[in-house]
């Protein structure tokens, strides 16, 4: 009987480590077989046009050469040379930036005013926080058009305007470089402040109650509480919002496609329509590939500076 | 006492004055357009302007959709235009299967980063690497290969890319609902004899079915107020909304009444979207990063 003993065993224990392999084995299978479709996509849409978009960047093609891409000549860093010395490609590469500065820094404001207004009781708060929160829904190229039909010469702006300061006013709001630009800040301040306002707003109904109370009865003035108490605990979430508000930003186009499609001229060209301008219109596509490759590098540096501090 | 009741009813009423013209300001925009959209040809640039039509009309909705069609007297300046019927059966084709598909691979590849870590740590991160970059500049080597694939103008390649630019959506924001699925749930049908499949399909799934459709209504805006990968993949047989409202915007002619009805009706499905997931809209713009 004693003999019997450890052998029975053995095999339960062999049975058990070998179910326990088949599982973990089958489960990696299922994990792997899950997430496949994700992955063929991400090869289909990223991995392969990357490879390509820096394949493109070294070669001279465009699709009017009537060769195939492959077959294109070397240019070797010919098409990077010249988009470092393209002023024209720094100069969209700045006003994107300046929109990312100006209109994220307003809306960033003005929701973190809203945020703070709202925060106190007030009838009917509901409704009002509901109310303002449509712009963000909206499609780009509606809230391009609105702007549009609002700052037309003879459009509702002007007329306010006109009333307002008592002369006649008919501006070109399209046609003054400064103006233009105004106005495309202002389309991207209206739309997305509500998405600040929204995470800020509830931001601030997260947090504990008891810091603030204990300040208050220390004596601390309402600039003090907000300064070193609820805009320190707010930290993680204002840091997130800000990073993907601004890498949104810099991406605009279809406001501005609609409003000026870049003019008058190129003076409210931002770098997604300077590549589309380049790339789709004048069928430069080996040299959009290279400033695309630029863009890739430098909004990825960018981010890690700018991810640091959420880490 | 009397008094200062009286000052704190005064300062609250300011306080609901401010609100209300925070409210105001922020409608005016909107409002405007929908004023338009209702206005006879004569009013669409009459000065000085009014907010509310002397007389208004449907007609620049009608022509939307028959061009030709003498209501309102516009038919002739608007014939020009096309019916934007083409790009309304786009979108409604192009936008439900893109965001169904986005959801369901987003879903299943979330379960599987979330349980079993598939793929590694990192490849959530990885994924979000596709909304980092300004879409143009996938869109030059995109042009590339679906030119070789004939894959222009289709409505299948807007398909495969509106799947592809919001699986990092679709992905990250299942992640919590997910993760709200206590485990044991999933252990105790395991332990039963359950397969994987069969748990993750009658245990998990409907237990994350809100989750689905929250998730599913927010990539539904994105996909449907997508503009730039429309616009430079599609011109005439494929074309969506979008594209449709930017070739409004660009006639000659500026016919801005049936212009400000197509923005109109534009934003309705998505608006109506929006407020249905009011209370996800911050968790779906930072990926599921900030909670509600």
């Amino acid at each position: 009987m004693t003999e019997y003993a450890p052998s029975l065993a053995r095999p339960g224990v062999r049975t058990v480590l070998s179910r326990l392999e088949q599982k973990l084995s089958s489960e990696r299978v299922f994990g792997t077989a899950l997430i496949a479709p994700m992955q063929l996509l991400l090869w289909f849409l990223l991995i392969i046009p990357t490879l390509i978009v820096v394949y493109l960047s070294f070669v001279r093609w465009e699709p009017r050469m009537g060769v195939d891409w492959w077959s294109a000549p070397f240019a070797f860093l010919g098409n990077y040379a010249r988009v470092i010395t393209d002023t024209r490609f720094w100069a969209a590469v700045g006003r994107s930036t300046g929109i990312v500065i100006v209109a994220v820094t307003m809306e960033f404001l003005i929701g973190m005013g809203l945020a703070f207004f709202f925060s106190r009781p007030l009838p009917g708060k509901r409704i009002m926080t509901s109310a303002i929160l449509y712009p963000m829904m909206l499609p780009w190229v509606v809230v391009g058009l609105c702007f549009y039909l609002l700052f037309l010469d003879r459009g509702p702006v002007n007329y306010a305007l006109t009333q307002i300061l008592n002369r006649p006013i008919n501006v070109e709001w399209f046609k003054h470089p400064p103006l233009a630009m105004a106005t495309i800040v202002l389309a991207d301040v209206w739309q997305w402040t509500p998405f600040l306002f929204l995470i800020l707003y509830s931001g601030l109904g997260a947090l504990p109650k008891e810091p603030v109370e204990a300040a208050m009865t220390l004596g601390a003035s309402r600039w003090q509480i907000f300064r070193y108490i609820t805009l320190p605990m707010l930290k993680p979430v204002i840091l997130i919002a800000l990073v993907i508000r601004s890498l949104e930003a810099f991406k605009i186009f279809d406001v501005v496609f609609i409003m000026t499609g870049g003019g008058p001229g190129t003076a409210t060209e931002t770098i997604s329509v300077y590549i589309y301008r380049v790339g789709f219109v004048f069928g430069q596509l080996s040299y959009a590939a290279a400033m695309a490759v630029l863009i890739l590098i430098l909004v990825t540096m960018i981010t890690r500076v700018g991810v640091r501090p959420l880490e | 006492m009397r008094k200062m009741n009286g000052s704190q009813i005064l300062a609250s009423s300011i306080r609901w004055l401010i609100g209300l013209l925070i409210c105001i300001v922020v409608m005016l925009p909107i409002t405007w357009v929908l004023s338009i959209s209702l206005k006879p040809p004569e009013e669409w640039v009459a000065y000085p302007p009014t907010l509310v039509p002397l007389k208004p009309t449907f007609s620049n909705y009608i022509i939307l959709f028959q061009p030709g069609n003498p209501v309102g007297g516009i038919a002739e300046m608007v014939s020009s235009a096309e019916p934007v019927t083409r790009a309304f059966i786009n979108s409604l084709i192009v936008v439900p299967i893109a965001t169904a598909a986005s959801v369901l691979i987003g879903f299943l590849a979330s379960y599987a980063t979330v349980r079993f870590q598939a793929g590694g740590a990192t490849l959530p991160l990885f994924v979000l690497t596709t909304r980092m970059f300004p879409p143009v500049a996938f869109a030059v080597p995109l042009l590339v290969y679906f030119r070789m694939l004939n894959l222009i103008d289709t409505q299948l390649a807007l398909i495969l890319m509106y799947t592809g630019f919001t699986i990092a959506f679709s992905l990250w924001m299942m992640r919590g609902f997910i993760e709200g699925v206590p485990r044991h749930v999933e252990e105790a049908a395991i332990l039963d004899g359950a397969s994987p499949w069969r748990v993750l399909l009658t245990i998990t799934l409907p237990l994350v079915r809100g989750g689905l459709a929250a998730t599913g209504l927010f990539v539904f805006i994105l996909n449907w107020t997508e503009f730039l990968l429309a616009q430079i993949f599609t011109s005439r047989e494929a074309l969506t909304i979008p594209v449709q409202v930017s070739h409004y915007v660009g006639a000659v002619g500026r016919f801005y009444g049936p212009m400000a009805a197509l923005g109109i009706v534009a934003s309705i499905p998505v608006v109506v979207a929006g407020y249905i997931i009011q209370r996800y809209l911050v968790t779906g713009f930072t990926f599921g990063l900030v909670r509600e």
